[in-house]
């Protein structure tokens, strides 16, 4: 047994070192690619941060000055609850829901978010209208709830989501097609390079199969340096990735305060994560390709 | 050890490299194929460790009919049969020790029995203190003995041999001879394609003669003709 691993390892360095060329070409590719996957998932991330706050439907935002008491919070609550033709259902994010919001939103921008505290953060009543509810109509409500007492300003979700929505929609696709794009580059130029590595030690197939070398001990070395391509590749992508999040970070701790772009901030290790997702999918490519390859051109 | 029943093989409808062969081969025997070029001896010993398969008829090696041989058990058959070309077929880049060792390597022979066997059959062909040379460091009679120690390393029970002495002046050609009659006495069958009429003539063993693919003479003890 350990004979055979420490064969199979030999022959997979050997063929590293005998490709070398075409092997950094298939690695590159792959970790181009897979930055790629890795970029899309993390621009994701970062539009789905700027858009929290709307989740589960969430049409408008009625924002609360701090330190608005119980009985002004009630009027807000009548309010809502006398709305019910176009209000289906309301939720009071109070100090602590809404800094733990702000974390997320405001992840880019330190300065700001140093400045807020449980004392001082505006508090929020989401509101999900009624199935047909048109935003128009309640627009129309703005007024009224914007008079309320201690009432600091109200959004509304299509102001904010459409611009993001399709700027997310836009960027998500192209990269995704690209991803996939060169992802497909990737899985042929691995598949292409064991071929090749095949073909270069095709006299020694011969002699192994004449002398009774089984197909599978013959495609391991194979499968296994497809597989170190994809992963090399995950791996140089990961580290691609890392300074390329810890660049925008930086970058954008110095955008105008308030510009948004502070959510796009990805944080909570999900990074981590995506290098994770990199290097499997890098290490399925790479099994992909040279797979196909080793049980396709094995009769030489 | 070996018969042939009824076997043909074509490689296309005007291509009969074999027709309906037959033959008996004995545990321990050596055995001359001769022919012209393009007479079938190649194919039959493609066909005797099933790189290829006949059409018809059945091909029993060791007791087992390996036409219709499931492809997983085929490496199996083959640690059994040791094949030696004409070309020698020796990786470039591996020293003599490395070449033969190969063949114990990947059918997963312990380092310890390497290093144990090798030298053995690098002694027994003569290539002994050569070990460390890469093969355009050695002459063709050389080359072929570690071609041969590479198919005799795991003591086959049947030797394969396609034109070993092609590419071979007589007197080097007449040392592999003396080498495969010497495995062919510990036991091992020897199978031999050769258009060599004077080893042949020399050797005096079983001859079987193929034309257009036909056999058309079996003769113990015979002469190239």
């Amino acid at each position: 047994m350990l004979s055979r691993l420490r064969y199979i390892f030999r022959e997979t360095f050997d063929s590293f070192r005998r490709n070398a060329t075409l092997t950094m070409a298939a690695i590159i590719t792959a970790a181009i690619s897979l930055l790629g996957v890795g970029l899309t998932l993390l621009s994701q991330q970062g539009f789905d941060n700027l858009l929290s706050k709307w989740e589960g439907g969430v049409e408008m935002i009625i924002f609360v000055n701090a330190g608005a008491t119980a009985d002004q919070l009630g009027v807000i609550d009548t309010a809502l609850g006398n709305a019910g033709t176009f209000v289906q259902d309301f939720t009071y994010c109070d100090a602590p829901c809404s800094l733990g919001e702000a974390q997320i939103v405001l992840a880019g921008e330190p300065g700001t978010l140093a400045l807020l505290g449980l004392n001082n953060i505006p508090t929020q009543y989401k509101v999900v209208p009624t199935e047909g509810t048109d935003v128009e109509l309640l627009r129309q409500l703005e007024g009224a709830f914007a008079e309320l007492p201690n009432v600091f300003n109200v959004q509304f979700a299509e102001d904010q989501i459409s611009l993001i929505g399709q700027l997310q929609d836009f960027f998500g696709f192209r990269l995704l097609l690209l991803t996939i794009f060169l992802l497909l580059a990737a899985i042929l130029l691995i598949w292409n390079t064991v071929r090749t590595a095949i073909f270069a030690r095709r006299r020694e197939i011969e002699v192994m199969k004449l002398v009774g070398a089984t197909d599978w001990f013959i495609r391991v070395p194979f499968m296994l340096e497809g597989l170190l391509h994809g992963i090399i590749g995950g791996v140089l992508a990961s580290g691609g990735l890392w300074a390329w999040n810890s660049q925008w970070t930086s970058g954008v701790g110095e955008f105008p305060e308030g510009s948004g772009f502070a959510a796009l901030v990805v944080t909570d290790g999900y990074d981590k994560q995506v290098m994770l997702i990199m290097l499997i999918i890098g290490a399925a490519a790479g099994a992909i390709g040279s797979g196909i390859a080793a049980s396709r051109f094995l009769d030489v | 050890m070996i018969r042939l029943e009824n076997v043909t093989k074509s490689y296309s409808a005007d291509v009969v490299a074999v027709r309906d062969a037959g033959f008996d081969i004995a545990k321990g025997e050596f055995v001359f194929l001769v022919g012209p070029s393009g007479s079938g001896k190649s194919t039959l010993l493609r066909m005797l460790n099933r790189q290829d398969r006949p059409e018809r008829g059945a091909v029993w090696v060791a007791g087992r009919n390996i036409v219709d041989m499931p492809p997983g058990r085929v490496p199996h058959l083959r640690r059994n049969i040791g094949n030696i070309f004409q070309d020698y077929k020796l990786l470039l880049e591996k020293t003599v020790f490395e070449n033969v060792a190969f063949a114990q390597e990947v059918i997963g022979h312990p380092k310890h029995v390497i290093k144990q066997q090798v030298p053995a059959v690098l002694e027994l062909v003569g290539l002994a203190g050569k070990e460390d040379r890469l093969p355009h460091q050695l002459s063709g009679g050389e080359q072929q003995r570690v071609s041969v120690a590479r198919a005799f390393v795991n003591r086959p029970l049947i030797l394969l041999a396609d034109e070993p002495t092609g590419n071979l002046d007589p007197a080097t050609g007449e040392g592999i001879m003396r080498l495969l009659d010497r495995i062919n006495k510990t036991g091992t069958t020897v199978v031999m394609a050769t258009h060599d009429q004077r080893i042949v003539n020399t050797m005096r063993k079983r001859v079987i003669q193929l034309d257009r693919g036909v056999i058309v003479r079996d003769q113990a003890r015979g002469v190239y003709e």
